[in-house]
């Protein structure tokens, strides 16, 4: 283990123990209370920071391939898989077929700022990432991030909806998997590893500890399905009725109640 | 309670959680904590403020770690939670139906959230088949002493024709079906907090407060990996030790009536020493095992040295020792030097014999 | 806790030093103990934080996980520690002596001795085991192939610390309580920094003050596995942080030797202190059995033994709960007949006493129940001022001679007559010295230093339908090398 040595590795040792140092001087200056020194400790600390960084060998940049701006990535990876997703799976999937870097923080405000922009030219873009509306309250459902584009009904989340989604999202990966392998392409090991932990969790789609079988996956997540389904379309279809008649261009993408503009 | 209002001074009380309404049933025979506890008053800020700061605190890789394993569990529809669900109560497919009530439509006042719970829970218990399986962010209340109290479980689940099960989710690992007794413990006297709310608010919508069981489902990682994996914890033992608490705790009166008429604990208006004094004028009752619960502990425990009690050595020593309270009279009727009481002369006797062959065997 | 050690205790907090409860050491003390001192990341099952290990007070090696979440980083760890302790426990391998018994065979002259701070260092030493023994040096997952192998003596000797007795792997505040008692609790006494301040305060201070001043956790940091929630929050967070910026260590490294280095010299001024304390009588015949241990889980390690499986079957389960019986019954009395001042909590409970010979009936005669000639047992009576609460029949042990089998006859105010039944040679008459002499002082227990009777079991394969039927073998699968430590 260790990484590779660098030139100015001693200054830059010698810079860490005294950072450790003095931060277990200010620990020390906290707990009795000597607010003056854990102020000037603080002083020296962020000092001693500074020409740490300074000491620091710049990365040199990898050559990168141009990246699409993240809602562009957020996008693709809602369109593999057809259904409202978490911005933990969107960032998963992402990196799982696209070769994508989004990290979750950067989707806790794009919600928040789609609806800005929404707002201030509606329909200027071909598609805005937006809310799933609760069937009962058509409120932002928490944490979910849908297309515009889609039809209504698919962004309702009913009781049953998060369970039928989950399979839905299961099947359609597998499916990609399957279109990427027929097409003498292979799907990458983190893509498998994220199908079989979800296979997991579907009772028949794999056994044990393997490696998940996409066309196994598929016909467990239909079987279950099937028991979900009706029940489901009616509650959603119900909803998207209501939310036609009761809301507006803006609550119907991004959601009704007290606070309509919600970060994700 | 006005008195209890007075012995807390102008701040709020403070807000009870599952882990405090538990720590009230650790040690019953304390009328100091009872009365801090009923009283609402912040009993960090007063041991601070009375000069001995008590030394809890949580990890933050601890809290990341817990809130990371209970997002896992939570993900994709309860996806890990549903498995384990059907594999343990036995939930049939098509009980998989999902609300989320932390907050509605946007709303995450308490009282808001709570009102829907009720609705949602009494909804399925009257209705059954289609009437929801999974209540994640429920929040609960309890009245104790005097205060409504919000409790927030992880998830209620309910089953068709069943009953409706409290689950926890905790990150201390399940390492060959074993995990650490301790925590385990904490898990179910916290849990045991939650069903006893939960049966509560069945009795007040009118429902039998059986259907809540006493089993709770607890959800922790099995081995060294995050994979989540769940067990059965009968609470009733918790739940009948929180009883008696929870009932001994409205009969504060007692405590109150002897106390000096307008005393308070209040640390705002008073110097350290005119608190520690209102505080001493209530009995305590010091055992090492509040040093990892209760704030106070070190103030206590100074108090207990000082006085020479036997309680510092701990139970098992002060009862070995025939319960006699202070050690200064324990050795003194161990060299003879204090005369023993009549119920003493038999621990006299033996603390006697005890010096004796104890100082022999020395030499 | 005795009535004998709450008096010790009391009368520590009225001279303000720890007061002893032992007069001589029960435990081995190896010339070369190994001090081990493991933290641990918060919040995880068994993810290692650092360690201090070594064993020589002034050179102990500082070994560092930067970022204890980095499973790569995890197994470089545990392959340095590897590194540390399996040159030390292979050492003793070499170096054997013949034991003379009906087949003699090869014992090791000496074995390795792990000392931590506390309970939980045995736990965590026993975690480390579980989680890297399984490991392969190949497949999917591999790992260096020391590691597996450290896993396995590290489970070994935490199997050892479960056996009354055995000094293999040792937690120095449970060693140090069986010696002294201090004026805190029990439970206070678990702070090794604390406890170390009652028994042996600095000068000019008194076991309460230097007590109190120790649970400055800035002062003395806890011993572990845990590490302190203040420490975490305010300097090892931003260690690793700063960690994942710029690749050196160097940050996490000084933080955690802080923490590390007040436990380091608290653990060899305890080695010290028990150094001082001279070796109970029975101390050898215990570590004899740790070195027979150690002996054959070398042999088993050589022949490519396979790690022992998770869970026992119901007969071995059994077994080992008879073995640890034994020994804890076994490692009480040998306990009491070394050490006076332990023999007194069994005199004070009843069950044990201690006089002066007053009578002696050597030659007599009885045909002992289901034999069919007489034989010498002769009868000894003994004046005793202990509050005996034995009944007659009741068999003892004896501390002239702890291979002697008595028995109680009669009790009467402050008398005592017990019977001797064997060790008495072959003759007619018992063998000289065999029976003790009026006005000799001599001391009898209710205590079994041979650790009674195990019960019979049937061997493995005969397991009962009711216990799981007969454990299928253990074999090491793929499963377990694959098993994933997040």
């Amino acid at each position: 283990m260790g990484p590779l040595i660098l030139c100015g590795t001693v200054e830059l040792d010698a810079l860490e123990k005294r950072i450790a140092g003095l931060r277990s001087e200010i620990r020390a200056a906290k707990a009795a209370g000597d607010h003056a020194t854990v102020r000037s400790l603080r002083a020296e600390l962020r000092k001693t920071e500074r020409a740490w960084d300074d000491a620091l060998e710049p990365e040199p940049e990898p050559a990168k391939a141009p990246l699409l701006p993240v809602r562009e990535q957020v996008h693709q990876a809602l369109t593999l898989l057809g259904v409202p997703t978490a911005a933990k799976m969107i960032v998963t999937v992402s990196e799982a077929f696209f070769a994508g870097h989004i990290t979750t923080s950067q989707l806790t405000s794009l919600r928040r700022d789609e609806e800005k922009s929404f707002r201030t030219s509606p329909y200027a873009r071909p598609y805005y990432l937006c809310a799933a509306l609760t069937s009962e309250l058509l409120s932002p459902a928490r944490g979910l991030l849908a297309v515009s584009t889609w039809p209504l009904p698919s962004r309702i989340i009913g009781p049953l909806s998060p369970r039928a989604d989950f399979l839905t999202s299961a099947t359609r990966i597998a499916e990609h998997i399957m279109r990427l392998t027929g097409a003498g392409e292979d799907a990458s090991p983190s893509a498998y590893r994220l199908l079989t932990r979800m296979a997991q969790n579907i009772p028949g789609a794999v056994d044990g500890f393997d490696q998940a079988d996409p066309a196994q996956v598929i016909a467990a997540a239909g079987a279950e399905l099937a028991v979900h389904e009706e029940s489901d379309a009616d509650e959603r279809g119900e909803a998207a009725q209501r939310a036609e008649q009761q809301l507006n261009e803006v609550t119907r993408l991004f959601g009704a109640g007290l606070k309509t503009a919600r970060t994700a | 309670m006005t008195r209890l209002d007075t012995l807390r001074g102008p701040a709020a009380p403070l807000d009870h959680n599952a882990r405090t309404i538990a720590a009230l049933a650790v040690n019953p025979g304390c009328d100091r904590r009872a009365l801090l506890d009923a009283a609402g008053i912040d009993k960090q800020k007063t041991a601070t403020h009375l000069g001995y700061p008590a030394p809890f605190g949580q990890s933050p890789f601890a809290i990341t770690r817990a809130k990371s394993f209970d997002a896992l569990v939570k993900a994709n529809g309860c996806a890990h939670l549903l498995r384990l669900l059907r594999h343990t109560l036995g939930l049939s497919i098509s009980e998989a139906s999902y609300s989320d009530i932390s907050d509605v439509g946007g709303n995450d006042n308490h009282q808001v959230r709570h009102t829907r719970t009720r609705a949602l829970l009494k909804r399925a218990a009257t209705d059954g088949e289609g009437a929801g399986t999974l209540f994640d962010h429920p929040l609960l209340k309890l009245g104790v002493a005097g205060h409504q109290v919000y409790l927030e479980p992880a998830i209620i689940a309910f089953q068709i024709e069943g009953r409706f099960h409290v689950v926890e989710i905790k990150s201390f690992a399940v390492i060959d079906d074993q995990a650490d007794a301790g925590q385990v413990a904490a898990a179910a006297r916290q849990s045991a907090v939650y069903v006893y709310a939960l049966r509560a608010l069945f009795a007040s919508e009118g429902l039998d407060p059986d259907r809540v069981s006493h089993d709770v489902v607890l959800v922790c990682p099995k081995d060294f990996a995050n994979h989540p994996t769940a067990t059965l914890l009968d609470v009733r033992q918790q739940l009948a030790a929180l009883d008696r608490q929870l009932s001994r705790l409205t009969r504060i009166d007692r405590i109150l009536d002897e106390l000096p008429v307008g005393i308070t604990f209040d640390i705002e208006t008073q110097s350290p020493d005119e608190a520690s004094k209102a505080v001493s004028t209530v009995d305590a009752r010091f055992a090492p095992e509040c040093l990892a619960s209760c704030e106070m502990a070190l103030f206590c425990r100074a108090e207990a040295r000082d006085s020479g009690s036997t309680d510092m050595l701990g139970r098992t020593a002060r009862d070995e020792l025939g319960g006699v309270e202070s050690i200064p009279t324990a050795l003194g009727l161990a060299d003879g030097s204090r005369s023993a009481s009549p119920e003493q002369t038999e621990i006299a006797e033996q603390l006697r014999y005890v010096r004796r062959i104890y100082t022999e065997a020395v030499a | 806790m005795s009535v004998i050690s709450a008096y010790a205790r009391a009368l520590a907090v009225q001279t303000g030093r720890a007061q002893p409860v032992a007069t001589v050491r029960h435990v081995h003390l190896s010339a070369t103990p190994m001090v081990f001192i493991p933290l641990k990341l918060a919040g995880e099952a068994a993810a290692p934080l650092a360690a201090l290990v070594g064993t020589d007070p002034a050179n102990p090696r500082l070994l560092v996980v930067p970022q204890p979440r980095n499973r790569d980083l995890r197994f470089a760890f545990m392959a340095e520690l590897a590194d540390v302790m399996l040159p030390y426990v292979e050492s003793f391998a070499g170096v054997t002596e013949t034991v003379e018994a009906k087949t003699p065979y090869e014992r090791s002259s000496d074995a390795p001795q792990l000392l931590v701070p506390n309970r939980g260092g045995i736990a965590f030493t026993k975690l480390l085991g579980r989680s890297t023994r399984f490991r392969r040096a190949d497949g999917p997952y591999p790992v260096h192939p020391s590691v597996p192998v450290l896993g396995q003596w590290l489970t070994f000797l935490a199997e050892r610390a479960e056996y009354a007795g055995s000094s293999a792997l040792v937690a120095m505040t449970e060693v140090l309580a069986l010696h002294w008692a201090t004026g805190q609790s029990p439970m206070e006494d678990a702070n090794l920094a604390t406890q170390l301040a009652w028994i042996a305060p600095p000068a000019g201070q008194n076991g309460p003050e230097a007590a109190l001043a120790a649970e400055d956790p800035l002062t003395s940091p806890p011993a572990g596995p845990e590490t302190h929630p203040d420490f975490d929050g305010q300097v090892l967070d931003h260690a690793i942080r700063a960690y994942e910026t710029s690749n050196s260590p160097a940050q996490v490294r000084e933080a955690l030797r802080t923490q590390l280095e007040p436990t380091w010299t608290l653990m060899w001024q305890a080695v010290r202190l028990l150094r001082e304390l001279p070796e109970a009588a029975t101390v050898d015949a215990r570590w004899a059995k740790d070195r027979d241990q150690f002996t054959r889980e070398t042999a088993r390690l050589a022949d490519g033994g396979f790690p022992r499986g998770r869970i026992d079957g119901a007969v071995s389960a059994a077994i080992r709960l008879a073995d640890l019986e034994s020994a804890l019954q076994t490692y009480e009395a040998q306990r009491a007949f070394d050490d006076p001042l332990v023999m007194t909590e069994h005199r004070v409970a009843g069950k044990a006493f201690s006089g002066e010979v007053v009578a002696v009936d050597a030659t007599r005669r009885i045909v002992p129940p289901g034999k069919t000639r007489a034989a010498p047992r002769p009868l000894v009576t003994i004046r005793t001022s202990d509050p005996v609460r034995l009944s007659p029949g009741k068999r003892l042990s004896s501390s002239r001679n702890r291979k002697q089998k008595t028995e109680i006859v009669s009790i009467a105010r402050d008398l005592v007559v017990i019977q001797i039944n064997d060790q008495m040679g072959r003759g007619s008459t018992p063998a000289p010295g065999s029976v003790p002499e009026v006005g000799e002082i001599v001391c009898y227990a209710e205590l079994d230093p041979s650790g009674g009777q195990r019960p019979r079991l049937p061997s493995g394969e005969d397991t009962p339908w009711t216990h799981g039927g007969p454990p299928a073998p253990y074999v090491p699968t793929d499963e377990d090398a694959q098993e994933a430590w997040s």
